[in-house]
């Protein structure tokens, strides 16, 4: 009997080691989570936004990634920008004026702008972000925003001409992108801006810790004014159901999310900002060879397929069904002028003008590494396509691999989240314009659609380029050149004691009202 | 013993030279490169001489035996080379992100070996009883149950109902704030020691049963050696070997686990920063991180050898 106490004893002491150190961590550390709270909505704590990406870049003329656009766009300026009615506003530039036929356009600065080293934001500022952007070495993707720029000239520090080598009012939209942000010349000409940025925005660069956070500080000399705001730090938080687990801890102050199954269930003490993103669904079709170089059969696609169910299957209805100019001004109203909303029976009428009354089939790819509701979107309308006797296959590709056939215009189909903007020339002159950068992954060409395009972008009264931007749309769902879905939100989830803070649907901007935001 | 270690030191840098090679070939086939990584789709906007003006810069396009020579004698002479994604020097990244790994993996590990070799005694102990069923228990949940969900269910468990997710607070060292520290690593420990644990209990548990009904046992017991001498000089001595080894493994394979945990329990350790530069196809990063995780498991192997022969002198012949 003594030995079998003894025999127990010694399990205790094991048991203790194993179980006693495993919980009185646990414990202790569930003591004071409310004091934890308290200390982290105080003044001197920072401002936490939490992002499932992470700041990939700090170079602003090469950054993609939409983090990036956000957190630099605190720091930086452009010459101008897009106001959240997707309007171009002025910013480092306060008014301007094109001439000589839509070839020039003149820029006057705004004065008494002071870069974070210290030194006054001229026109020489400009010329040199200009020259840097169009350097081929820089390898920024958005110098094609400002093709047609042949020349930049100073009139005086404070007003800057930019000469174009054929009418671009277009380039005003371009100019509104955070890749052609205005840098200092002396950080140019030293080569630091990869290293530490430095701009005229409402915050200064603090610290920046690669796949982790990214700290800016309140620069108190900003031109519209000190922000409330002494710190903000984006910290990365790599999944969204852990920024939602930080929210209810009280770690952070605004949650950045995508997700509607998180964003939607989110306790209702958060406040839960939504605006459509600047980016749409579509699924791009290749026009050149097999069954989709009938334009009956690609319109027997777009008449089968049914936006609305989509949407629901995909983004569990947190969106809406667009057309190729998804918002702004231009908004293709209807989504389609073929088809806007399902309608089998004239799917089946085109497929038999088509010469195909039995269907056909393709393959369309999807990545769910790039977009993981692509592979939702895709079985929605695959069921979709066979009620009119389509059949199509999907094959789901790793991200680099997609992108590698996207690239080469290696697939039939692919159903793709490409970016928008408000201007259509910006969106589309990239890839249906003449000479085209992405000509080959759009599949398709046709001179009314470059003639469409060109005049577009030369239009200089809104009333004409309504007209032209509403046959754009007309031309691009009646040929069914692809077959556009529709628009997703993205959310903010916003702590109760945030005050003053509402998201932007730009890029550059949507994280700009922190400039504005107050915290209790 | 000595000519032991020097063969297996030799044989560790043959691994690990094999290792240098397979990592090296297997990124490079894989598709794309740093620039499409790096810009996506938007990669198709490039002028031709833009993209030769990048292809240039990230090294796309020289031939795979100088880069391959080229990165393996700067790493030799301890330079890591430049992040192709953010531009950083690899080691600062590494020296900042291995530090917490290996807190999380020690932690991990102490756990782990705490909770397998106390419930697998008390279980060899107490042969189908409930102090047994308990350990069987919490040994089935540990292997039946992912880490990440075990890791996902507590911080979704936690900070709903306590408002409770310390690393969300942004990682801070030991050094910086120890209690706040080890509220940090403790959450992922327990998840990642779970499975480990389970692992070690039922090694523990089967070695301890297997020499508690060998001779010198009945011998010891027939003499009437005390209970505690008995468990803990006779019997756990002669069954550490087994649990040795199978401590060894699961650290080798914790230091994988770490990947998953890290990222749900925000952690801004090696696991995180290598599914990051995988994504960007930042290889100078995941060559570095790929080499310090079979260094670390090859290490480990060889320090388990070498305890055998400190635990069974037999084994130094």
């Amino acid at each position: 009997m003594g030995r079998l106490r003894k025999l127990r004893a010694i399990s205790a002491v094991a048991l203790a080691g194993g179980v006693a150190a495993t919980l009185a961590g646990g414990a202790t550390a569930l003591a004071s989570p409310s004091a934890k709270s308290v200390a982290r909505a105080s003044s001197s704590a920072p401002f936490v936004v939490a992002d499932s990406s992470s700041v990939q870049k700090l170079d602003p003329d090469i950054i993609t990634n939409f983090l990036d656009f956000q957190s630099l766009g605190l720091i930086y300026d452009t010459l101008v920008e897009e106001n959240p009615k997707l309007q171009v506003a002025p910013d480092l530039a306060t008014s301007w004026t094109f001439s000589n036929g839509n070839k020039a356009l003149t820029f006057q600065l705004r004065k008494g702008v002071k870069f974070d080293d210290g030194s006054t934001f001229t026109s020489a500022d400009v010329v040199a972000s200009l020259k840097r952007v169009q350097a081929p070495k820089t390898g920024d993707a958005s110098a094609s925003f400002i093709s047609s720029l042949s020349k930049v000239v100073p009139e005086g520090p404070y007003a800057v001409k930019l000469v174009l080598s054929h009418p671009d009012v277009s380039i005003l939209e371009g100019l509104t992108s955070l890749n052609l942000a205005m840098l200092p010349a002396k950080a140019i000409a030293n080569g630091s801006i990869a290293k530490k940025p430095d701009g005229t925005g409402p915050f200064k660069f603090s610290s920046w810790s690669p796949g982790n956070s990214f700290t800016v500080v309140r620069n108190p000399s900003y031109w519209g004014g000190k922000p409330a705001l002494s710190t903000i730090k984006i910290e990365t938080v790599p999944s969204e159901q852990s920024i939602a687990s930080a929210l209810q801890a009280h770690s952070v102050q605004l949650g950045l999310l995508t997700e509607p199954q998180v964003a939607t269930h989110l306790p209702s003490t958060y406040k839960v900002q939504k605006v459509l993103s600047l980016s749409y669904r579509a699924l791009m079709l290749q026009d050149k060879t097999g069954p989709l170089a009938n334009v009956n059969a690609r319109r027997a696609i777009a008449c089968a397929t049914n936006r609305k169910q989509i949407v629901g299957d995909a983004v569990f209805g947190q969106g809406v069904a667009v057309g190729p100019v998804p918002l702004g001004p231009f908004a293709s109203n209807p989504v389609s002028s073929l088809c806007p909303t399902q309608n089998i029976s004239m799917a089946k009428s085109y497929l038999k003008a088509a010469g195909m009354p039995n269907g056909f089939s393709f393959t369309a790819i999807t990545s769910t590494d790039l977009d993981p509701t692509s592979s939702a979107q895709a079985v929605a309308m695959q069921s979709q396509l066979a009620q009119a006797g389509i059949t199509m296959n999907i094959q789901n590709l790793a991200g680099d691999a997609y992108i590698q056939d996207w690239l080469k215009g290696n697939f039939q189909a692919a159903f793709a989240e490409n970016g928008a903007d408000p201007d259509p020339y910006v969106m589309y002159g990239r890839y249906f314009g003449t000479g085209a950068n992405l000509g080959v992954p759009a599949g398709y060409s046709s001179p009314a659609l470059q003639k469409l395009i060109l005049q577009g972008d030369e239009a200089a009264s809104t009333p004409v380029q309504t007209k032209l931007w509403s046959s754009l749309s007309a031309n691009l769902t009646n040929n069914a050149v692809w077959i556009w879905l529709f628009d997703a939100f993205n959310y903010a989830a916003v702590a109760p004691n945030v005050h003053g803070f509402s998201l932007s649907p730009v890029v550059g901007t949507s994280l700009q009202a922190l400039r504005s935001t107050t915290i209790s | 013993m000595l000519l032991g270690i020097v063969r297996r030191i030799v044989s560790m840098a043959v691994t690990l030279f094999g290792v240098a090679v397979v990592i090296f070939v297997v990124l490079r086939l894989l598709p794309g490169n740093a620039v499409t990584a790096s810009l996506g789709v938007s990669s198709g906007l490039l002028t031709h001489a833009q993209l030769a003006a990048l292809n240039h810069f990230y090294g796309v396009g020289e031939p795979a035996v100088q880069q391959f020579f080229s990165w393996l004698g700067s790493t030799l002479t301890g330079n890591l080379g430049i992040s192709l994604a953010s531009r950083e020097p690899v080691s600062t990244l590494v020296g900042a992100a291995l530090p917490i790994t290996l807190e999380l993996a020690l932690a991990s590990m102490v756990l782990g070996i705490l909770i397998g070799v106390g419930f697998g005694m008390i279980g060899a102990l107490h042969p189908g009883r409930w102090q047994d069923d308990v350990g069987q228990g919490v040994s089935v949940v540990g292997l039946a149950i992912p880490s990440f969900v075990i890791g996902t269910g507590l911080v979704t468990f936690l900070s709903s109902v306590f408002h409770y997710f310390p690393a969300s607070q942004g990682y801070v060292s030991l050094l910086q704030n120890p209690w706040l520290n080890i509220q940090q690593i403790f959450f992922p420990a327990l998840t990642l020691s779970l499975g480990i644990g389970a692992a070690i209990m039922n090694t523990t548990r089967a070695a301890m049963l297997e020499v508690s009904g060998l001779n010198f046992a009945r011998t010891a017991r027939g003499k009437g050696v005390s209970t505690r001498v008995l468990v803990w000089r006779h019997l756990f001595l002669n069954a550490l070997v087994p649990v040795v080894t199978m401590s060894g493994i699961q650290l080798g394979y914790l230091l994988g686990g770490t990947v998953i945990v890290e990222q749900i329990f925000v952690l801004p350790g090696l696991g995180r920063l290598l599914v990051t530069s995988i994504n960007n196809r930042d290889f100078p990063v995941v060559q570095t991180i790929t080499l310090i995780f079979a260094t670390g498991f090859v290490v480990v192997n060889m320090l388990v050898d070498v305890l055998y022969t400190i635990i069974d002198p037999r084994t130094r012949r």
